[in-house]
């Protein structure tokens, strides 16, 4: 923007020399020139603002005396009188300045040049000077000036910016006073510039730190933090539609953004910042915010001894609006039910309370097990959600936390509120006077009657919001000394902490349960038991039918066992119960979001999570009968597990390793029925955990899990196989969804960053979510589904019996025929062709075609009758187009052979051309073998899935019956091989491919040599034609036409087989010359054994499309 | 100043391969470096005219920031266009295109528009990279590429200017939610104003400093 220069004229009688001290010299006369800024002046000042900065970075590198002459005259101190000018146009020169800052400093490279330009105090002064913020370039280039600061901070620098005498560190603490600016990227650059501080590894600069800015900043962070929260649940809550897809999506992203930031201090392992972050972000937030929220609304109803969980009933509009006073910082106004003032507010607060729904809880819990891997945080939340009750609300989590940090004192309330004073008032008052970070509110208390009154103005304080949308041009940062009006909620909480305080005493209350009656909840949980099992247990012994039957009598007493103590743990209870999909799975897939998250990360403590992976032992099982035959046993169990100890390893915690396997494997269970709501991505994280918790910590699964994962197998391709059906996008359908599986396993930390799926699931792809994560619209997507269902269920079983994949993905790319290799090709069957691409260029080449491939040879040039292979592809995904013009012509486009991974790709076209022969005879022979060599690798293909997915009819190729031994052997091998005949070419193709198929079906047999026989007549006249031989024609109707079977490419390789055909009579003129084509050959046998087996696919008409 | 749109962009890299350069050679053109001097800086802001419309640029480099995983993600979400450059001095500059692009594309919402930068073209002795590569990564990756020189300021402008013309036409078609800022647009004070559009508070600038832009 700085652009113009015309003013400059060279009348100004200055050096010619841009880069010198006389140039520095003749601005600095500039600068005293024009100590007032004005209109007319400013532009040469910004000029020469610019100058001073390259001239002083030359200086650095070349010449040390201009950097003398600077300090000398004190130019910064010019620069501070320009910007303290209140007059218009200032803001122009103003960016200047700061930008010239920015250039001076990052660009030095000399140490000194630096400790010169920091030493005057200069730049502090430039740090606090209070710039228009409103102005967003101002505002731009002043945090950029900050930020470049900060890059510059070492051990050395820092003594320039934090002075410890006065307890001033003007850098830091005027940057985080923007820490919630309406501009993301000023935000960003102030988390930059706090991280920055922070790894200078400074004591004195850190004390400061923790024990002046970190309860401040924290608590308005995480305030910060949760006011999102609330925004982002209010967005899902009204927006079933999927209207706000895009609002989502940013608030989902922030979310994210403050857990990295969050974790990125945390990695910085400083432990004093560390402690309070933890606390803060504990008792501030997860807890009151995100496990509060896991409590169900029955739940907290019945919670009325805790003076936090008085009565929570609340209609959505209560919440609602509720929500909205809080977001709006005021509640003064509306809903006369919520009086504001502090002292009849009391009675309600409840009512205040905020939550979010169970569905945004388990997702934001998610995230923060993905993402934070700080020990202290993840392991007190871990152990919150898997051991505690609801006393948690009153205890916090100081007891766990005294596990890490040696002072951890409950001095932070329990409470998602907000912060009593804004950061800046907070950051004000902390330099005025000494005082201990650990102190619970900052403000002083004899305050709040008088600051209610600018509630307005304190409002604006800490809403960005607000000041972006209703008060654009007021600085946000307002200079009047304001409580936040929410205050009052704090004097309640103070009140509540005092009472609470009385509580804690007691290792863990005795009665956070309702009623605190062990009766009424085992009653209820009976009752809640027999809810689960009538299908659950049904479908656990349908699964495990085949186990012996007395093994099935402690699985059940060890699930009632196991459902009794989650009742008393409300939030695990929660977590559980929300893997139910019998509606939807809505819930269920945050819920498996979050235990895979907390079963992953590092920072949590094994031995817990090994009451969610491990079985019960033997001993257990029997403490189990024991214990729950007497309540009172069953009660002071509970409360030694309490004591939360992980280094407790002689007393053993309650497993639900049986429940949790039962409810994933209902979840499995559901996904096999035809018209389930459970999503694809739900489906791969329970199968995922499922195989976690029945591997346990041995890594080895039961053989109970075995079968039962056996029986789910098995009903997985039951789905599948109500969908394979014989037309071509089924196969083609099969090998995508294959790809697509293996290419992009799932990624659950990806996952939980799509906010997509925060809305009720959705079936139409309109809405632009990715098939797995919404359930199927239609009936294609309904068989892509079942497949992906069966492959995920297979390789689940697979995984637990510790079996090889063995038949997939269906193309094995071992046959194939790589590019360049120089094959035998006498006496194969080879069709001269020209090709003729799209752009006129022209080849001449030879096709050949075998059981999966064509090949596009050009003869060898040193040896006769041997070709070099210039292209292979597939002829399965082969597309044949006759000319209508041009007899002679075909139009062929040919694929790379889909393997893999790669295979996921879009197919990739090798050539798209057309192919001229000699004649329109050589033509349709061609366009005859190919098609029919497309079908064949197709129904070979259908077969290995009809073989997988157990359709019947189709059976493993153990043993191969006599009578459907292959038609020809290879004619060079046939010398060795005839003598074991078949076996030997049986052998060979099952170490090749062990899911070679045979055909058993007497019935199916026939049908396929009555299909044959009717195609049989196109197809010898155009063989008999373009091989000039005489034989052909006898054939016709012959009851040997299985013989017309023989395969393209593989005639020539023909000798006698076991029983004379006709065929074989031609053919057998030919072989005494030819030898095998060492590729080719190998498939032979392969190929056989499709023809044999080609049954049940042309039975449905496919041979109409030959 | 008032302006039509304003668009965040950043520009991201390998360090050494003159990202801070290329940025203050296109807001502060007066940095010419014939002399051997070169100079970058971090943040700058430089208004263009598209279509006869006023659109402010303003860029960010996240050099130096690398190290902090919550930084480089936020970046990526606020910009509406990214300059990808590396040295064609440098092979190994090019080779790490690949994870930054990755990077980027993860982080960042789907519609930035990325422009690739070869930069230094004025070492045409030590070139290590043809430019040739440049294009087929570009193509490759459907980016715009691009050779520049930060010292002689070739293509520079071209640079900065295009990767705006493509925001601006996307915004055209409605593919960008231009009320939504965390998409690295912002819609100017008057063109809101004309709009209804909301969403575009507090840009007060005032337009006392028009002089001396473009």
């Amino acid at each position: 923007m700085f652009r113009s220069r015309s003013w400059f004229g060279g009348a100004w009688g200055r050096p010619k020399n841009p880069h010198s001290l006389e140039r520095l010299k003749y601005l600095h006369n500039i600068l005293c020139k024009n100590t007032t800024v004005s209109e007319s002046n400013r532009g040469t000042l910004v000029e020469s603002l610019r100058c001073i900065a390259e001239i002083l970075i030359w200086g650095d590198q070349n010449d040390s005396s201009v950097f003398d002459f600077f300090l000398e005259k004190n130019m910064l101190s010019y620069f501070l009188k320009i910007m303290r000018q209140k007059c218009g146009g200032s803001s122009y020169v103003c960016v200047q300045l700061l930008q010239t800052l920015n250039i001076l400093f990052e660009n030095i490279r000399n140490e000194t040049s630096l400790y010169y330009l920091l030493s005057n105090n200069h730049v502090n002064s430039i740090i606090v000077h209070k710039f228009d913020f409103s102005d967003e370039e101002v505002m731009a280039y002043y945090i950029s000036f900050l930020k470049t600061l900060s890059l510059k901070l070492n051990n050395h620098t820092i003594h320039f910016f934090y002075n410890e005498h006065t307890k001033d560190f003007p850098l830091y603490t005027e940057a985080i006073k923007f820490f919630n600016h309406s501009e993301s990227m000023v935000r960003i650059a102030v988390r930059t510039l706090t991280l920055n501080v922070y790894r200078v590894q400074d004591a004195s600069m850190l004390r400061f730190i923790r024990d002046r800015t970190a309860a401040p900043y924290f608590s308005n962070l995480v305030w910060f933090i949760g006011k999102h929260i609330l925004e982002l649940d209010a967005c899902v809550r009204n927006d079933a539609d999927h209207q706000s897809q895009q609002k989502l999506d940013d608030l989902v992203a922030e979310h994210l953004d403050h857990l990295h930031y969050i974790n990125d201090i945390l990695c910085l392992n400083i432990p004093d910042l560390n402690d309070v972050l933890t606390e803060h972000l504990l008792h501030k937030l997860l807890v009151p915010l995100y496990i509060y929220s896991l409590t169900s609304e029955s739940t907290r109803r019945l919670q009325t001894s805790s003076p936090y969980n008085r009565d929570h009933i609340q209609s959505i509009e209560a919440i609602a609006k509720n929500l909205e006073a809080i977001l709006k910082g005021k509640n003064s106004d509306h809903s006369p039910t919520r009086m504001t003032f502090p002292r009849q507010r009391m009675d309600i607060d409840d009512e205040s309370k905020p939550s979010v729904s169970c569905v945004v809880a388990l997702f934001l819990l998610s995230q923060v097990f993905l993402i934070i891997t700080h020990g202290p945080i993840v392991h007190a939340l871990a152990w919150i959600i898997l051991q505690s009750d609801s006393s948690v609300f009153e205890d916090g989590a100081t007891k766990i936390l005294e596990m890490y940090i040696s002072n951890a004192k409950s001095n932070v309330k329990l409470e998602f509120s907000k912060p009593q004073l804004s950061l800046e008032k907070a950051l004000e008052s902390s330099s005025g006077h000494e005082r201990d970070y650990t102190t619970p509110e900052y403000g002083d208390p004899k305050r709040f009657g008088y600051d209610d009154k600018d509630t307005d103005q304190s409002s604006c304080d800490l809403d960005p919001e607000l000041v972006s949308t209703s008060l654009p041009s007021t600085s946000h940062i307002s200079e009047s000394s304001s409580i936040a009006n929410d205050s009052t909620e704090d004097l309640v909480t103070q009140i509540h902490s005092i009472k609470s305080d009385v509580t804690v005493k007691a290792n863990m209350p005795d009665s956070p349960l309702p009623d605190s009656g062990i009766d009424s909840c085992s009653s209820k949980t009976t009752s809640e038991f027999n809810n689960i099992t009538d299908e659950e247990k049904q479908k656990l012994l349908g699964v495990t039918s085949t186990v012996v039957l007395e093994r099935a009598v402690p699985i059940e007493k060890i699930l009632e066992r196991e459902n009794r103590e989650i009742a008393k743990r409300p939030f695990l209870k929660t977590i559980l119960d929300s893997l139910d999909c019998n509606e939807n799975d809505y819930k269920a897939l945050f819920a498996l979001c979050l235990l895979f998250a907390l079963i992953n990360n590092k920072g949590v403590n094994t031995e817990l999570l090994d009451t969610l992976l491990c079985p019960e032992t033997e001993d257990q099982m029997l403490d189990s009968s024991k214990s729950s035959s007497s309540q009172t046993e069953v009660r002071s169990e509970r409360n030694d597990q309490n004591t939360p100890t992980p280094s407790h390893s002689n007393q053993k915690m309650q497993s639900f390793n049986a429940f949790l396997i039962a409810k994933l494997m209902a979840i499995a269970n559901l996904s096999c029925k035809p018209a389930s709501k459970v999503r694809l991505v739900t489906l791969e994280l329970s199968v995922t955990l499922v195989r976690i918790a029945m591997q346990g910590a041995s890594g080895v699964a039961g053989a109970r899990h075995i079968t039962s994962a056996e029986a789910l197998r098995s009903r997985a391709a039951a789905l599948a196989r109500n969908f394979y059906k014989c037309d071509d996008i089924f196969l083609d359908m099969f090998e995508d969804e294959y790809c697509e599986m293996s290419k992009r396993p799932l990624n659950v930390e990806w996952l939980c960053m799509d906010a997509a799926i925060l809305l009720p699931p959705t079936r139409t792809p309109m809405s632009g979510i990715a098939f797995a994560k919404r359930l199927p619209s239609g009936e294609i997507e309904r068989a892509r589904r079942a497949i992906r269902t069966f492959f995920l269920i297979r390789d689940l079983y697979l995984k637990l019996t510790g079996k090889q994949e063995t038949q997939l993905p269906l193309t094995n790319l071992a046959p194939f025929v790589q590019v360049g290799e120089v094959l035998d090709l006498n006496d194969s069957d080879l069709i001269s062709c020209d090709i003729i691409q799209k752009d006129g260029t022209w080849q001449h080449r030879f096709l050949a075609v075998d059981n999966i491939q064509i090949i596009l040879v050009e003869p060898d040039k040193q040896r006769l009758g041997w070709g070099v292979a210039k292209l292979v592809g597939s002829l399965q995904d082969l597309e044949i187009q006759g000319d209508k013009e041009d007899p002679r012509c075909l139009h062929l486009t040919i694929h790379k052979p889909r393997v893999g991974a790669s295979g996921a790709l879009p197919r990739t076209i090798l050539l798209r051309a057309k192919f001229k022969f000699d004649d329109h005879i050589r033509s349709m022979a061609a366009k005859q073998r190919l098609t029919k060599g497309r079908t064949k690798s197709r129904q070979k293909k259908m077969q290995q899935i009809g073989r997988l997915l157990e359709v019947s009819g189709i059976s493993a190729p153990a043993m191969a019956p006599r009578h459907n031994r292959p038609l020809f052997s290879r004619p060079g091998l046939t010398a060795i091989r005839r003598s074991t005949g078949t076996d030997g070419d049986e052998t060979d193709r099952r170490l090749r491919r062990p899911s070679a198929h045979m055909l058993k079906d007497g019935i199916v047999v026939y049908r396929e040599r009555t299909t044959s026989r009717e195609r049989l007549v196109n197809e010898l006249i155009n063989l008999s034609v373009s091989r000039s031989s005489s034989a052909h024609g006898s054939r016709d109707g012959s009851p040997r036409s299985r013989s017309e079977e023989i395969p393209l490419e593989d005639i020539r390789r023909n000798v006698a087989s076991t029983s004379a055909t006709p065929v074989v009579a031609v053919t057998q003129s030919q072989p005494s010359t030819s030898m095998p084509l060492p590729k080719m050959a190998a498939s032979s046998s392969e190929e056989t054994s499709f023809i044999s087996s080609e049954s049940r696919p042309k039975r449905k008409g496919l041979i109409e499309t030959i | 100043m008032a302006y039509a749109y304003l668009f965040k962009y950043i520009i991201i890299g390998d360090t050494g391969v003159g990202k801070s350069c290329l940025l203050l050679q296109f807001t502060d053109k007066r940095f010419q470096p014939v002399h051997d001097l070169t100079i970058g800086v971090e943040f700058g802001a430089r208004m263009i005219t598209i279509d006869g419309k006023q659109i402010k640029l303003q860029i960010w480099d996240t050099a130096g920031q690398e190290a902090f995983r919550s930084i480089t993600r936020s970046y990526y979400r606020g910009a509406a266009g990214a300059l990808l450059v590396y040295d064609i001095t440098r092979r190994d500059t090019f080779n790490h295109l690949t994870t930054w692009l990755e990077d980027a594309r993860q982080h960042s919402n789907s519609n930035m528009v990325i422009m690739l930068i070869g930069n230094k073209s004025d070492l045409e002795s030590r070139r290590e990279v043809k430019k040739e590569e440049g294009e087929a990564f570009a193509r490759e990756h459907g980016l715009v590429f691009m050779e520049t020189s930060a010292k002689t300021a070739a293509n520079v402008e071209e640079a900065f200017i295009n990767t705006a013309k493509e925001i601006y036409e996307k915004i055209q078609e409605g593919v960008f939610d231009i009320n939504n800022e965390a998409n690295g647009i912002k819609i100017g004070p008057q063109h809101s104003a004309a709009g209804g559009a909301g969403g575009a508070g507090g840009a007060g600038a005032g337009g006392a400093a028009g002089g001396g832009c473009c």
